[in-house]
């Protein structure tokens, strides 16, 4: 029994589709992402309130960017999804800082005695006598 | 006779083999990092905060939680379910926060009578 050359070719190229089907894609939709996520973070003062996990959202963004150039789809593609979520974090992290101070300055001006220019401020005017 | 002998050693070795390999595939091999994000996300769930004001980010974790555990099972990926592990504890953090938020959010809202 002999095998063509036709015969061996035919298995190649079936294992050769079998292989890019199966490989990941290219993660531009997860790096998109990521990028939204940070500036998103950035709008929320991120820079301000959760520096640590803003770089660091950055820093696997940045190297995402790179391991996609080099076709490493699945370490570009989970440091990209790394990167969202650290972005995310940071996000919450600054937005409920803000939130924090802004109660705590209305409870502590609750519980403060109102000022002597508060209190005039507060009494009903009254016409002066002619 | 001596034949005999050895023949039903090997028999019970054979058979010794088996039992053994069949414990241990009963046994689920756990990942650390699986155990401990699943851990962290089950302490948040029990926690009323969470639950009353971030329920929709914490559904987030628990739906990563169940694809690293489906991966786990059917694939037993490492690297893949370490990830998603981290992400399942971010996710966690994120619904703490937001609980955090919305709490400070409800006092600066209350009417100052009621403080």
């Amino acid at each position: 029994m002999t095998i063509r050359l036709q015969d061996c070719s035919f298995v190649l190229v079936a294992i050769f589709c079998a292989g890019c089907s199966a490989r990941e894609p290219s993660p531009t939709n997860r790096i998109t992402q990521a990028d939204i996520a940070i500036r998103a973070a950035v709008e929320a003062k991120a820079a301000d309130f959760a520096p640590t996990e803003l770089q660091s959202a950055r820093d696997k963004l940045a190297q995402a960017r790179r391991l996609m150039a080099a076709d490493k789809y699945t370490e570009a593609r989970r440091l990209a999804q790394s990167a969202q979520v650290d972005a995310e974090l940071a996000e919450a992290k600054a937005e409920t800082t803000v939130m924090r101070r802004a109660a705590d300055q209305i409870l502590r001006g609750a519980d403060k005695p109102a000022s002597e220019a508060e209190r005039e401020s507060r009494k009903p005017l009254v016409s002066q006598p002619q | 006779m001596r034949l005999n002998r050895s023949l039903h050693f090997i028999e019970l070795l054979v058979a010794g083999f088996l039992i053994a390999a069949l414990v241990t595939s009963c046994t689920a091999v756990q990942n650390p990092a699986l155990e401990a994000a699943r851990e962290s996300y089950q302490k948040a769930r029990r926690d009323p905060l969470i639950a009353r004001n971030a329920g929709a980010a914490l559904d987030r974790a628990e739906q990563t939680l169940q694809t690293a555990d489906r991966i786990w099972t059917e694939e037993g990926d490492v690297a893949e379910v370490e990830h998603l592990s981290y992400i399942v504890e971010k996710r966690v953090e994120i619904a703490r926060l937001i609980a955090e938020r919305r709490s400070a959010r409800d006092e600066m809202q209350q009417p100052r009578s009621s403080r």
